[in-house]
């Protein structure tokens, strides 16, 4: 079966987990899933329903239209606050959207949350990038965001951990530490006014990526998309014999699964982990881009691994632990009843849609 | 030779995806096996003003539509071609003169200028160099055997003129050439001209009932009783290799670590069987139409730095800076190099005879095509 091809759906309809409509929108109905919170989603993020994958979400009215578009009046009515995504023109007070997307509602505050955003870096944030400039001092970095991160050489480990200051030698040879093209793992320390970040390495969890494959999957908004989680980084056994594999999900959409390496620091215990000892504690291999031996098996499974983070995008789930190991077991599970069986990694098109169906509907 | 565009990934990806797609059987990152297509959705007819028209979109969001519009024009007449009021007879002298004798045969003739290709990527110019050679590889593999103008003869004097659209709406999220020719292969199938109700080298007029318009490329054999073949348009597809393993549509992080990648363009007819030949062959004979080595962004990427070599492994730390004549050393495992130098002529040789393997993937991927609805 070398190619599907499909005859053309009719398009999805959009989430709307807000019943409220336009201008009429603001009105007493309640959001359904603002549950825990005590109905105010206080961190903006989005929702998301793990119970019904958003194209069964059938049970929508004419007059439920609550996409908005940029120049669009959302309400007029004054006693309601203007959020994100939404602007007051000059002259007025009506609350207009200036974004497409669907409106929220928190008491009284009054945002639209964008279909299709860029990632919006936040102090703390766990992101993946990619080199793509190298200047005098710093690297910038695409984080998928509307602007390149910085990242400062001031801001990365020193190789073999040494605390020094940052010398024109160090200047020199910045590309042995990052070059153009290398995936690194950071946290934002710091923003800009304009909304640019400086990234920061200064952490053994941090560095450079290697032995394993780079994804990148659509950042907020739309349904889909990795959401921020308490964690974002793991570790998971996998099936078939193929060991341990690390998954890194970038709050930015970008995600990296590669063969989990056991570093130094884990081999003697967690004892070496404090500032004071770094040098000992850093790894050698820090910006090492040699890819270590990497088993079939392993790469079999990362590959498999890779397959259930874009069919979960694909379908317009949101990508977190919970999902991409349930998921991940959920494939293993298929492929095993396959006719191909468990070599048989393949998750595109209708197998993406079946894993989907059966991680939602339990 | 024409260079897809460049991917920026690092070494180590590179490495990965090379030491991945170099196993047997390859393991690509999709999970897809080496012949797997990546699922598509496709229509046809969603333009009411054309003469044909389809749409295709891949799963990871490219999308591309073609529009076909024909327009009446008049031949061109050559100096020495004035024969054209006169009848048969007279006709055959210059055919003599040619050296070949035509009656009985075809006598349609066709045109490569009564084709007109424009492709539009977003964000490339549409002088750029990529897209320009993106058109002319789809207009040569329709154009190469010249069969296909000779459907847009009318008769002597007039003919079909055929506008070809191609317009990919995403930006170009992978090298876009199998997408664009698939749907153009739709949009032709779907094509109809209105059907001829003059004859001979009158002025044409034509049925207005455009129910009763004809396909361009028929969909049944015009005649049952003698060797009837249905002819149909060319597809383009790229096909890369690694190693010594062969993949079909590749992604883009597939190219980039292509060790050569080919555009093969081929055609298929099906020959409905002699009525003495008992046992047909299964499948279509496949045509080879044109080879075009596409240069794979893998030449162009940065070698990886051995552990042995980095100045920046271990604590030695301040290790004086490499020689660059020293960076591109004999390979090691794990570390990533470029490709050098051209393609076995075993492996383009593979490359070619898995395209036309009878039965194989061309033959299912039309197969494919011929299903989609011509709504």
């Amino acid at each position: 079966m070398p190619i599907t091809i499909l005859p053309p759906k009719p398009s999805r309809p959009l989430n709307t987990h807000l019943d409220n409509g336009p201008s009429s929108r603001p009105s007493s109905s309640s959001s359904n899933d603002s549950s825990a919170s005590g109905g105010a989603d206080l961190d903006g993020d989005l929702p998301m329903t793990t119970q019904k994958p958003r194209h069964l979400t059938t049970t929508r009215s004419s007059l439920d239209t609550s996409i908005v578009t940029p120049g669009e009046t959302i309400t007029d009515d004054p006693q309601w606050m203007r959020g994100h995504g939404t602007y007051l023109p000059p002259a007025s007070s009506a609350i207009t959207s200036s974004v497409a997307g669907t409106v929220t509602r928190t008491n009284k505050l009054l945002s639209v949350r964008p279909l299709r955003a860029r990632y919006t870096p936040e102090v703390g944030d766990l992101v993946v990038g990619r080199i793509v400039e190298v200047q005098a001092k710093r690297w910038r970095v695409d984080v998928g965001s509307t602007q390149l991160a910085a990242l400062p050489l001031s801001a990365i480990n020193l190789p073999g951990g040494i605390l020094r200051k940052r010398t024109e030698t160090d200047e020199l040879q910045i590309r042995s530490f990052f070059a153009e093209g290398d995936l690194l793992v950071a946290e934002v320390q710091q923003l800009f006014g304009d909304g640019g970040a400086v990234l920061h390495t200064r952490s053994l969890k941090y560095g450079k990526l290697r032995n394993g494959v780079f994804v990148a999957v659509s950042g907020m908004g739309g349904g889909g998309g990795v959401v921020r989680s308490r964690r974002q980084v793991w570790t998971m056994d996998a099936a078939n014999g193929a060991g341990q594999i690390d998954v890194v999900l970038g709050v930015n959409g970008y995600v990296w699964i590669s063969k989990h390496v056991e570093t130094a620091v884990e081999a003697e215990g967690a004892k070496a982990a404090g500032i004071t000892n770094m040098e000992e504690s850093v790894s050698a291999t820090m910006y090492s881009s040699q890819n270590d031996r990497i088993e079939t098996e392993t790469m079999r499974e990362i590959a498999r691994l890779r397959g259930v983070v874009t069919a979960l995008v694909e379908n317009g789930l949101r990508v977190d632990e919970d999902m991409v190991v349930r998921g991940y077991h959920e494939a293993v599970e298929m492929a095993m009843v396959s006719a191909e069986g468990s070599d048989d990694i393949y998750l595109g098109g209708e197998r993406g849609q079946q894993l989907a169906a059966a991680l939602t509907g339990v | 030779m024409a260079s897809s565009q460049h991917v920026l990934l690092s070494p180590a990806e590179l490495a990965y995806l090379h030491d991945s797609l170099s196993l047997t059987p390859p393991i690509r990152p999709d999970g897809r096996s080496p012949a797997q297509f990546r699922p598509l959705v496709a229509e046809t007819g969603i333009l009411p003003g054309t003469n044909g028209s389809a749409r295709i979109c891949f799963a990871d969001g490219t999308e591309a539509i073609v529009g076909v519009k024909a327009e009446v024009e008049r031949t061109a007449q050559r100096a020495g071609d004035d024969t054209v009021y006169l009848e048969g007879g007279e006709g055959d002298e210059e055919d003599v003169e040619d050296g070949e004798a035509r009656e009985g045969e075809d006598k349609r003739k066709g045109d490569s200028a009564w084709v007109e290709m424009t492709v539009e990527i977003p964000g490339l110019r549409d002088d750029d160099s990529g897209t320009a050679f993106l058109a002319a590889m789809l207009s040569e593999a329709l154009l190469a055997d010249g069969e296909f103008a000779k459907r847009l003869w009318i008769n002597r004097r007039f003919h079909w003129k055929l506008y070809l659209d191609i317009i990919l709406i995403s930006p170009p999220l992978s090298y876009p050439l199998p997408l664009l020719s698939l749907t153009t292969h739709l949009a032709l199938l779907s094509t109809r001209l209105p059907r001829l109700k003059s004859e001979g080298d009158e002025d044409p007029f034509f049925d207005d009932d455009w129910a009763a318009a004809p396909y361009l490329f028929p969909r049944t054999p015009t005649t049952t009783t003698t060797i009837a073949t249905t002819a149909r348009p060319p597809i383009t597809l790229l096909v890369m290799a690694v190693g010594n393993n062969i993949i079909f549509d590749p992604s883009k992080e597939e190219l980039a670590v292509a060790d050569v990648a080919l555009a093969v363009s081929v055609t298929g007819s099906t020959a409905a069987p002699h009525a003495d030949d008992a046992e047909p062959e299964p499948g279509r004979s496949l045509r080879l139409l044109s080879i075009r080595t596409i240069d794979p962004p893998s030449r162009l990427t940065p070698p990886g730095v051995a552990n042995a070599a980095n100045s920046a492994y271990g604590a030695a730390g301040t290790q004086k800076m490499l020689e660059a004549a020293t960076a591109e050393v004999e390979a090691v495992e794990g570390v990533w190099k470029a490709p050098r130098g051209g393609a076995k002529r075993v492996v383009l040789g593979a490359l070619v005879q898995k395209v036309l393997e009878r039965g194989g993937v061309v033959d299912e991927v039309l197969d494919a095509l011929e299903g989609v609805d011509l709504g």
